[in-house]
């Protein structure tokens, strides 16, 4: 029973260690400002119905377990936010939110205005 | 951007790399009208200033220095929270019924959770890993004393300890005692004191 949807979403990822964030002190911990806007637009997709946010978790826990089953429990690459970066590109393209390629497109013009300023 | 050390490379374009494609999906999304520039800022907002443990702080360090609003916490937390303008979940949500176990130095309250979704959000915030923990629960149900301790509570044994098991009927959290020495403090300067712990039942508020 939730009439926020936002606390809904964060809470839902409470069930194991794994698949929730990272937190420190009762607040949600992002140690990149890019981490927070890939939490946010997440969040926001499905709030405003592009996908069940069950869907995410799904696509986030797969994710997780698929990094989990190439690489060993202890590997400093181990990052939470890829993984849920990567669930977010997955989910934006099956939904129809995002074709495929048009990320590619708009991150290589991302990047190459970085290169060029 | 490349590093100067060599075996870091990789680690940097990563990073330039995500913070780029987080950046593109978001301007992505904006172009389409599928969001616009405030959208992540709102739900961010939601857990930033709407609900957390500051709100906690802020009630305990007001019931610390008026005994009337102690009373009125204590006797219907939803409506202490009301009065102070903060979010109880009183439609449905989470944060429905919440009661505050009051510690003196006779008693000293801990909270405890079998499920997630019990935890007390609106005033402690999102709960820490541990707290989850079946052996955590078991262990403070068995050997209160020496988890306390283990958290660095140390605790008189004439001090009874009573564990509440916060559900989805009632969401328990804890008034911690106000330090020795803080009779000076403004409410502003005492709510910085607090943290989750100390209103879980797991720390002491130091002054």
């Amino acid at each position: 029973m939730f009439t926020k949807f936002e606390h809904f979403a964060a809470t839902s990822l409470m069930g194991s260690p794994q698949e929730a964030p990272p937190r420190q002190d009762g607040h949600l911990q992002f140690d990149r400002d890019w981490e927070k806007l890939a939490f946010g637009v997440a969040i926001a997709l499905s709030k405003q119905g592009h996908y069940e946010w069950e869907e995410f978790r799904q696509t986030l826990i797969a994710t997780i377990d698929e990094w989990e089953s190439t690489h060993e429990l202890d590997d400093p690459e181990w990052d939470y936010y890829q993984c849920w970066l990567s669930a977010l590109e997955k989910i934006a393209i099956a939904s129809g939110v995002l074709e495929a390629g048009e990320l590619e497109q708009q991150l290589a013009q991302v990047l190459d205005c970085k290169a060029s300023t | 951007m490349p590093s100067n050390y060599p075996g870091f490379e990789y680690d940097a374009d990563r990073e330039t790399v995500s913070a780029a494609k987080v950046k593109a999906l978001e301007s992505l999304l904006i172009e389409k009208g599928v969001i616009t520039g405030q959208t992540v800022d709102t739900v961010l907002s939601h857990f930033e200033s709407k609900m957390g443990p500051f709100n906690g702080a802020k009630l305990v360090a007001r019931a610390w220095v008026d005994p009337d609003f102690k009373a009125r916490l204590l006797a219907d937390c939803n409506a202490a929270c009301e009065e102070l303008g903060f979010p109880t979940g009183m439609s449905g949500a989470e944060g429905e019924h919440m009661r505050i176990a009051e510690n003196t130095p006779e008693v000293h309250n801990v909270i405890v959770c079998s499920l997630c979704s019990c935890y007390p959000w609106p005033t402690l915030g999102l709960p820490p890993y541990w707290f989850k923990d079946p052996t955590f629960r078991a262990r403070v149900a068995r050997e209160p004393r020496v988890v306390l301790s283990e958290f660095g509570v140390e605790l008189d044994d004439s001090v009874e300890i009573r564990i509440w098991d916060t559900s989805a009927q009632i969401r328990w959290w804890v008034l911690p005692m106000r330090p020795e020495g803080t009779e000076n403090m403004s409410e502003e300067e005492l709510a910085a004191l607090l943290t989750p712990e100390a209103m879980m039942g797991v720390a002491t508020v130091k002054g």
